[in-house]
């Protein structure tokens, strides 16, 4: 047996799918296809806030545009009783028309001024939701939302979770497909260096104003999915730890690949309700916290990367003591 | 009340919360100006050195001020860990990683906390509490005049330390030319790690004032600080303790003022208009380095 990599990839996308396809019929827990279907969701938050990683811009405030894409949906719906299919698009077209206007003070930005930006009106949108705008969306108490399928149907659920199932899919495949295209070569040239790419005639404010237009759009479905799967929305949506789980996701999957947000959401939704079982609270985020400080230490590319670390590792066992590598010195501590 | 008595209120209240910014502006200034690194979780320390304030003066009941020694001493410690075990082994991978970096030590921090102390809100009653001195037209309470003079003591004091020791010289070094540094035989490593806990103390400090001011406290009240400690040194400029403290003065003042004047709520959101605001006009910063 000996598989090249490219097919290595097509298998485990196809034994993917089918796993993905079968596995609401594997157990009738619906407790479980509650969680697959958030999980799902959260597939798409952490691969909206990869698509602009993509382009070397790390943002820390992307509950702003998770938590506008649901509002705006709901708000839509609730108001001229569109069906939930069509907003959940509109309600992401309103979080992509704020995520250009953010972007347009953003993307000249760097690094930590980014960062602090972005988390900065995650915190203007929430104060304007509770205060200005709180006839509107309920102020703290938040507003019911319509479903996208209504409970009266028999096994909505399952219907639901196809629909999630079939729009991550069409979220990954165009994500792929950008990434393939012109607009993905000039958002890798911008991430590597912003000079050259200048040089090259790839205008980069043009390239990060769009990155920013389409991961927010990406985020605003992904809002407007978990709220129709919830039914309720309150300000709690733009919090803190909603922008920072997408984050958390991609860094332990691997920043800058498709794969990465995808396996990085899995596993870490499996430790996660692993660690329910425990009756740990604060524990779990203490747990979380470790993980992913030793992903960015000692895995700095993600799990994506592991294999190639362990094959690596595996050639390099046996030319030990051929004195090529520099010892670190891990202990010493001052 | 008159307008000019409401104005001094909102001054004086601005200037009381500036100290708690400035302490932290101070520290994180000194972090990035020898390592060049930046700390989202700077906050977390603030919300220890309140913890470790609380509990020693829950315990034993000596006055809390005294207890601010402590603090900071315990958050050196703290913070030389964290520099060794985190932030060393990435320096140089890239501004990114440090910033993911504070989120899972943000993430251990707070929870953390809320495994040991609980999550729910505590507050501390100052022995001075109730007392007030006559200012003009104002009464003050005497703690907010003792957290302005020990905040103006601290930075008399880090001024002395950086400008008159061996280690302040060599951390001025370090911050100015870290290679430079490194030929004269400075071990810029060592440096690093009395930096960080020197910028940790200073946040010790900040929390310690803000438990004896009466403020309430719970494992999450670092993280607003922290960020506006961050705006505060983009608006006086990457590095510059003069600026820091100007800014958090003014930071104060503003978050006050626009708490008085459009409501409580929009006491956060306030300072991050500001940040916007002149990072659209300049994105550099008002008085940082052109470029990067």
């Amino acid at each position: 047996m000996n598989f090249g990599r490219d097919e290595l990839t097509k298998y485990g996308l196809v034994a993917a799918l089918a796993i993905a396809t079968a596995l609401p019929f594997l157990s009738d827990n619906m407790f479980l296809l509650n969680l697959l279907v958030l999980m799902l969701i959260s597939i798409i938050f952490a691969s909206a806030w990869n698509l602009l990683a993509f382009t070397g811009q790390g943002s820390l405030g992307h509950a702003a545009f998770f938590g506008i894409g649901a509002y705006a949906s709901t708000l839509i719906a609730v108001r001229s009783g569109i069906s939930p299919f069509v907003t959940i698009f509109l309600g992401a077209a309103v979080a992509a028309f704020i995520g250009i206007l953010i972007g347009l003070t953003c993307v000249r930005l760097k690094e930590w001024f980014l960062a602090m930006v972005t988390f900065g009106f995650a915190i203007i949108v929430q104060t304007l939701t509770v205060s200005v705008l709180a006839p509107v969306t309920g102020g703290w108490d938040g507003i019911a939302s319509p479903r996208l399928v209504s409970p009266s149907i028999p096994g909505y659920q399952f219907i639901e979770y196809y629909v999630v199932l079939a729009i991550t899919i069409t979220s990954l495949v165009v994500i792929w497909y950008i990434m393939k295209s012109r607009i993905g070569l000039a958002f890798l040239a911008i991430r590597e260096n912003e000079l050259e790419a200048r040089a090259a005639g790839v205008d980069p404010i043009r390239y990060r104003l769009l990155a920013f237009a389409m991961s927010a759009y990406l985020a605003g479905i992904a809002g407007a999915l978990q709220i129709y799967h919830i039914g309720y929305l309150t300000p709690d949506l733009y919090g803190v730890n909603n922008s920072f789980w997408p984050v958390t996701y991609v860094i332990l999957g691997g920043l800058g690949t498709i794969a990465g947000p995808v396996i990085g959401t899995i596993v870490l939704t499996v430790i996660w309700e692993g660690l329910k079982e425990t009756g740990l609270t604060f524990g779990r985020y203490v747990i979380v916290g470790f993980i992913l400080i030793l992903t960015i230490i000692f895995l700095p590319k993600g799990l994506v990367n592991l294999p190639e670390r362990v094959q690596t590792w595996w050639k390099e066992r046996g030319m030990e003591g051929s004195g090529a590598r520099p010892q670190r010195s891990i202990w010493k501590f001052f | 009340m008159d307008n000019l008595g409401i104005f001094l209120q909102i001054l004086f209240w601005g200037l009381y919360a500036g100290c708690i910014y400035i302490l932290l502006a101070t520290g994180l200034n000194l972090i990035f100006g020898v390592m060049k690194i930046v700390n989202f979780a700077h906050g977390e320390f603030l919300m220890i050195g309140a913890y470790i304030t609380a509990t020693v003066f829950f315990l034993t009941g000596i006055n809390p001020y005294l207890i601010i020694l402590l603090s900071m001493l315990a958050l050196i410690g703290i913070g030389a860990v964290v520099e060794r075990l985190c932030f060393r082994p990435i320096l140089g991978t890239g501004k990114l990683n440090e910033i993911f970096l504070s989120i899972g030590l943000i993430y251990i921090f707070q929870n953390g906390a809320a495994m040991i102390w609980g999550d729910s809100w505590q507050s501390v009653k100052s022995p001075y509490d109730g007392i007030t001195v006559p200012v003009g037209s104002l009464s003050i309470p005497l703690d907010y005049l003792i957290i302005v003079a020990l905040t103006a003591a601290i930075l008399i004091a880090l001024y002395l330390f950086l400008k008159k020791t061996k280690t302040g010289r060599e951390m001025r070094a370090t911050s100015q030319n870290r290679k430079g540094a490194m030929l004269v035989g400075i071990d810029v490593e060592r440096i690093d790690v009395i930096s960080f806990g020197l910028g940790c103390a200073l946040a010790a400090a900040a929390g310690t004032l803000w438990v004896v001011s009466g403020q309430v406290f719970n494992p999450y009240i670092g993280s607003m600080p922290a960020v506006k400690a961050f705006t505060i040194i983009i608006l006086g400029g990457l590095g510059s303790i003069p600026g820091a403290i100007i800014g958090g003065l003014l930071m104060g003042v503003a978050e006050n003022g626009a708490a008085f004047l459009l409501g409580g709520i929009w006491k956060d959101a306030v300072s991050f208009i500001i940040l916007i605001v002149v990072l659209i006009i300049r994105p550099t910063g008002l008085f940082g380095e052109k470029g990067d």
